[in-house]
Formats: C-alpha cells, sequence, structure tokens
C-alpha cells in the first residue's frame, strides 16, 4: 500500500510537468492540444542523440552521478533538448496552429493537433525505428528505505521527484513575481484588453510554447530515463496528461501539479482495488469524479 | 428421356465396372475458405491445392477426382461465413478446409458447418475457445486442426518450471486474447505440477509506468516470474522487476523470444532465463514435405501454416477415401481417426501413400499418417499436440537447450491431467 503510494507521486512528477505546459497552451490558446505529448517523445529523443553524440566526443562526460544513472552528458542534453523542444513547438505554432487558428474554429485546431500527434509520432518512428531505446542499458537497482512495510526507491526517481519539484518552484516564481508572468496571465484572462496595455501577443504565444516544450522535454528525458523511450511515448502519455490537466483545472498551473500527483498516486492504487487489467480506466474515472463535484477542475475558474 | 436414361445406366455401369484408380468420370468438391488476399494466405491455398493435386493424381479419393473450390476470406468473419455459406449451399460441399484465422473459424463452425453437418479442418487457428466449444459438445466432432493451441506451449512453461524445481512462481501477462489464455492455461498447469502461483497480473500494453503491476506481482515473494508479454511491454515489465529486486529466475513465453527484449533487459540479467516455443518435427516425413515442396514451388517451405495446410487438406481427403462414396460430412469427421491411427498402417504424405492409404482402407484396414507436421494424431476435441524446444538467449540470439519430441511433449501433457 505505502509503496504504491511512493510509487505514484514519482509517477507523478512527470504527469505534472507535462501537464503544466498543457494547461498554459489550453488556457492561452483556447484549444486542446492533443499533440502535447509528442513534445515529451520529441525531448526524450533530442536529448538521446545529444547524449550519445557527447559521450562519444568527450567521454570524460559519460561517468555517472554518485547512485543516478545520470551522466554529465545526459544533464547537458537536457538543457539541449529543452531549447530544442520548445523552439520546435514555436515552429509548430507558426507553421501549422497559426495558420488554423487564423481561418479555423476550435474543432479544426483539436483536429489539427490531433493530425499534427500522427505526423510527429510517425517521423519520430521513421528516424529512430519503431524499437525502444534507452539512455542507459544498466538497471538502476532500488533502494531498500524500509523492510517492514517494504519501501523501495530508486535513486533516479526521487532525483526527478526533486528536480521536478524545484523546477516547478521556479515556474511558480516567474508567474507570480515578475512583469513577464503577469503578461501572460494578462493575455489568459483578455487578449484584447492585454494588447491594448502593451502587451505583445505574439511574443506571449510564442514564450508559452517554449515552457510547454521545455517543461515537456523534461518530462520526456524523465519518462525515459525511468522507464524506455518509444516513438509511441507520446500517445500512451496523453490520457494521463489530460486528465491531469482537466483534474486540477484549465489554466490553473497549480492545479496541473496537483492533478498530476493525483493521477499519478490514483494509477498506481487502482491494481490494489481494482483486478489489473482495468487500470487504464483509473483517469477517466478520476476525470469523471472530480468534474461532477467542481465542473471546472479542481483550481479551474469558470470563463465568460 | 429415354436416352438420358440410358446414358445414365450406362455411366453407373462404367462407375461399378470400374476400380477405385480409374474411375474418374466423377468430380467431388471440397470447399476452402482461405485468405488468399494477404500474401501470407496465398501459400496456405496453394499448398493445400498441391495436396488435393497429389490426392488426384493417386486416382482421387473415394473413386472420384477432388475439386478444390477456393474461397477469399480477405481475413474478416463477415466474408468468411458468406464464403464458406456460398460453398456449403450452393457447392454442396461436404469438407470444409479453413480458416485461417481463429476469430474467422470461429463463426463459420458455428453458424455454416455444425448446422448443415460439414466437417470443417483448419490449418491454423490456435485459439482454446474450440477446446471448450468442443468440450461443450458444439462441435458435433465435426471440427479438427493441424495446429497446436496455446496448450503446448503453457504445457511447456509448466515442465520448465518443474525441472528447475521452482516452489512458486508469479504471472505477467499480455491483456488480450492470447494473454488472458495463456495466463489461464499456465496457472492450471503450474498447479498440476505442485507449482504455487503467487499472483497473475494483466498488463496493458502503452501504460506509461508497469510499477503497480510489477509491485503486485512482487507481492507474494515467488521463486521465480513466468511472462506471456510481448516485448515492448515486456522490457519495461522486466527492467522494473529486476530494478525493484525480483529474481532472475523467468519463464519466457515465444512472443519474448526477441533481441529488442534481450538487447534492452541485458544479457547479464537473463543468465536464468528460459524460453518455450513450439518447433517443427524433426522426422523423416517432414523432411521429405520439405524436398517435395522446393521442387514444386522452388522456396522452402517458411511461412506460417504451411506445413499444417498441406495436412490438413491430405488428412481431410485421406478421411474421404475411408469413409466411402457419398458420405456425409458427419462420416468423414468420424473417419478421421481411422487415418491418424498410431496402430495403423504408416503412410506417406505422398501419391504412392495415397495409394497405400487407399489399398490399406479398402481392406478393412486403418491408416497412420505421417505428414508435413509429423504423426498426426487429434485428440476427443479435434486438436493436435506440437514438438517443443526450451530455449535461452545469447550473445547472438537464441540456442536451444532441449527438445521435446511430438511424444514426450503429449506424455507431458498426460501426465499434467492426471
Amino acid at each position: 500500500m505505502i509503496q504504491h503510494l511512493v510509487d505514484g507521486i514519482l509517477v507523478g512528477s512527470f504527469l505534472s510537468l507535462g501537464a503544466i505546459g498543457l494547461t498554459m497552451v489550453m488556457h492561452i490558446l483556447r484549444f486542446a492540444n492533443f499533440s502535447h505529448a509528442e513534445l515529451l517523445s520529441i525531448g526524450a529523443y533530442c536529448a538521446l542523440v545529444f547524449d550519445k553524440l557527447f559521450e562519444s566526443v568527450l567521454p570524460v562526460l559519460s561517468t555517472k552521478f554518485g547512485p543516478l544513472s545520470i551522466t554529465g552528458a545526459l544533464a547537458v542534453s537536457i538543457l539541449i533538448s529543452m531549447a530544442v523542444t520548445g523552439f520546435t513547438a514555436v515552429l509548430i505554432d507558426r507553421l501549422i496552429f497559426r495558420r488554423v487558428r487564423q481561418k479555423g474554429g476550435e474543432l479544426s485546431m483539436v483536429f489539427a493537433s490531433f493530425g499534427m500527434a500522427l505526423v510527429i509520432r510517425n517521423i519520430i518512428g521513421l528516424v529512430f525505428g519503431l524499437s525502444s531505446e534507452l539512455y542507459s542499458r544498466d538497471i538502476a537497482f532500488a533502494m531498500v528505505l524500509s523492510r517492514d512495510p517494504l519501501l523501495l526507491v530508486k535513486p533516479d526517481q526521487v532525483f526527478v521527484l526533486f528536480a521536478a519539484l524545484i523546477i516547478m518552484f521556479g515556474l511558480y516564481l516567474v508567474l507570480s513575481r515578475t512583469t513577464f508572468g503577469f503578461s501572460l496571465r494578462a493575455i489568459a484572462e483578455n487578449p484584447s484588453l492585454a494588447q491594448v496595455h502593451g502587451v505583445n501577443l505574439r511574443r506571449m504565444v510564442a514564450a508559452v510554447w517554449i515552457i510547454g516544450g521545455a517543461l515537456g522535454a523534461i518530462a520526456g528525458v524523465f519518462y525515459g530515463l525511468s522507464y524506455q523511450i518509444t516513438p509511441v511515448m507520446g500517445r500512451d502519455l496523453v490520457l494521463p496528461i489530460f486528465a491531469a490537466t482537466i483534474v486540477g483545472g484549465i489554466g490553473s498551473v497549480y492545479g496541473a501539479v496537483l492533478g498530476g500527483f493525483i493521477v499519478g498516486v490514483a494509477s498506481n492504487l487502482a491494481p490494489v482495488v481494482l483486478p489489473s487489467g482495468y487500470s487504464p480506466s483509473v483517469p477517466f474515472l478520476m476525470i469523471l469524479a472530480v468534474l461532477l463535484v467542481r465542473p471546472n477542475g479542481l483550481f479551474g475558474e469558470a470563463r465568460a | 428421356m429415354k436416352t438420358l436414361l440410358t446414358v445414365a445406366a450406362f455411366a453407373a455401369g462404367v462407375s461399378a465396372l470400374s476400380t477405385g484408380a480409374q474411375a474418374q468420370d466423377c468430380t467431388t468438391k471440397i470447399g476452402a475458405t482461405l485468405p488468399t488476399s494477404v500474401d501470407w494466405g496465398r501459400p496456405i491455398a496453394e499448398v493445400a491445392q498441391f495436396a488435393v493435386d497429389q490426392v488426384n493424381e493417386a486416382g482421387g479419393a473415394a473413386g472420384c477426382q477432388i475439386e478444390m473450390v477456393l474461397r477469399d476470406t480477405q481475413v474478416d468473419p463477415k466474408v468468411g461465413v458468406d464464403a464458406a455459406k456460398a460453398l456449403v449451399d450452393l457447392e454442396g460441399v461436404n469438407v470444409l478446409l479453413g480458416a485461417v484465422s481463429s476469430g474467422v473459424s470461429m463463426p463459420i463452425l458455428s453458424s455454416v458447418t455444425v448446422p448443415g453437418g460439414v466437417m470443417q479442418m483448419s490449418c491454423c487457428s490456435s485459439s482454446t475457445a474450440f477446446t471448450k466449444l468442443s468440450e461443450e459438445g458444439k462441435t458435433d466432432g465435426l471440427w479438427f486442426r493441424t495446429f497446436a493451441t496455446t496448450a503446448v506451449q503453457s504445457a511447456m512453461g509448466a515442465k520448465v518450471a518443474a525441472d528447475k524445481g521452482y516452489g512458486s512462481i508469479a504471472i505477467l501477462y499480455k491483456n488480450d486474447d492470447w494473454g488472458q489464455d495463456m495466463a489461464r492455461l499456465i496457472a492450471a498447469d503450474f498447479a498440476a505440477a505442485g507449482i504455487k502461483v503467487t499472483s497473475s497480473v494483466a498488463v496493458n500494453d502503452g501504460q506509461p509506468s508497469y510499477r503497480a503491476e510489477v509491485t503486485k506481482a512482487l507481492g507474494g515473494e515467488p521463486e521465480a516470474l513466468y511472462l506471456a508479454l510481448y516485448p515492448n511491454e515486456g522490457t519495461s515489465a522486466v527492467r522494473e522487476w529486476l530494478s525493484l529486486g525480483g529474481t532472475q529466475n523467468m519463464i519466457l513465453a515465444n512472443s519474448l523470444k526477441s533481441d529488442e527484449f534481450r538487447d534492452n533487459v541485458g544479457l547479464q540479467y537473463l543468465g536464468n532465463a528460459l524460453g518455450t516455443d513450439t518447433a517443427s518435427p524433426r522426422v523423416a516425413s517432414a523432411d521429405a514435405f520439405k524436398t517435395t515442396y522446393v521442387e514444386k514451388f522452388g522456396s522452402e517451405p517458411n511461412g506460417p501454416g504451411l506445413a499444417n495446410s498441406f495436412d490438413a487438406a491430405m488428412i481431410a481427403l485421406l478421411a474421404m477415401e475411408a469413409a466411402g462414396k457419398d458420405a456425409s460430412g458427419k462420416d468423414i469427421a468420424a473417419s478421421v481417426a481411422k487415418v491418424t491411427d498410431p496402430d495403423g498402417t504408416p503412410v506417406t504424405a505422398d501419391v504412392a501413400g495415397f495409394k497405400k492409404a487407399s489399398e490399406t482402407l479398402a481392406g478393412g484396414g486403418t491408416v497412420k499418417y505421417q505428414g508435413a507436421t509429423g504423426d498426426v494424431r487429434f485428440d476427443a476435441n479435434g486438436d493436435v499436440s506440437a514438438p517443443a524446444v526450451v530455449w535461452k538467449f545469447t550473445d547472438s540470439g537464441v540456442d536451444e537447450v532441449e527438445y521435446l519430441s511430438l511424444g514426450e511433449v503429449d506424455a507431458f501433457i498426460a501426465s499434467l491431467k492426471k
């Protein structure tokens, strides 16, 4: 029981990172972006490429940090991957979503994002092959935290949890304490009014995509570090991330964080209560339960 | 009218006068519903036709030349049922070969062949749902297949665990038809072999994490782990299992016989992992089929179900021969035992073999058919068994640890059922 709870919190950390980006895009651009989880794939594969590159060019970087399976090469690759994924997200917006936004309705955007998800997934499959990849083939063995009740935790997962919490706190500071943060919130509230007050809409939209992409990249790498990297990881993650976003309330960064942890814990506790074959249904049950009580999600607000 | 009667009487006289091998003035139709529109389906149909050709060369079955009327199923149950209906109702066949997929064979069996009293022999359907249907008495003894069910694989899993002396085992299975089938069978086989199953956990593919499932399986502290998974989720689940301190004593279904799985889990952790699989028989009759196949088609019979399809057609025709002229589907089905009798006269799967079988059957004897898949023998449910191998991973791929002949497999399965 306690093991499932701890595992759920650890899984929740990368769901939260993915959900933050999604909730911001959904709030500010007002469409359900089904291709958001593909940014995680892009980030994971991008880091994989640079990781292999650095390891072969600078072998010094391939030593691991203590008990973690993260190497210097991977740490640098994560930073590069964040930038690349952020700019890829902006590029996709410029090439596809902005054009659709100008001409089509909300529903067109949703379909465009579905299409985009398929395109990205298949390009990745075409380039990297359909079989799964790993950052490190060594298996990171879990540490025994307690014998009774049995509690096992992998060092990598603890690192992922703390890194995710630090990043979320950083983002919280930016959104609540800086002019940039206020501008973002103004755009989300009322785009026209914000523009009258001198907020550059195009630049803000790009900023949202960069933040979303960068957080997605981290989430993707963390996911790959804990499990494996496959071209279809976006497909596997899109529903839990959407569930986290909706449970938390669209537009609320804090809601997304909490939603991620709730979905993570709920799916890990599911096999305790339900036959394990039914565990994929848990995120949906979470959405239903929350929406019945709070139609706008835990932290969401009704929008005119 | 009078002339017509005379002609008919004359024809009857001729056919009555002529002896077996020369009786060429009548044609009996048999049906085949196979997925000829998919690339792996066409060779299955061609090899069935090849069996028919050889029987015709030997003088045909039950005194008549055989015409195989072939219809495409498109691997679609609706199309398959329509095709089978047309064959039974319009062409009036008493024997139907096919289909390949269990999902197509099943509706044909339940809505066409059983109501129509037609014998159905499939080359390639492996689902244990047919076994269950037969046990419930719903197939009227009309159903046969020359493809071993998943039961062989599960029995081998139990054998490996028993040989290794594992006392308890956890099962992780893929949550689909095959995985659920496998999990149900293997749990029963482990129990029969006296091995305690600590937990049996379904794994859905495409999950972000298999941690919860693995934690649940670890719960009973099993001595070994049985895996009926595909490589993708198998890799994730096994890495998770090992990292949480799970045992390296693993038994793998044939679905995990993959380089991707070996490389991503790591050979260093798979030293105690043994896999099971069914194998092609290592007997002279199987080699003989290979040789004639290469002569006829110019390539090795490496596609799925080819040897099985050849045997299905051959056995069906032998049964027709044994049942005699104008036999019903039920009579033919009942005669299958006469041509696959372990104590019968051995016959080979070619022109000479068929001639020898005709003579033996005409003399009231029974026949042991030695075919492309070995000495085929059906159990009460129309199922066959198959030889098996136990394998392990090596640097270059997989190595065979043990080969079990058909007899050994059958003996072990029988010992489990006691």
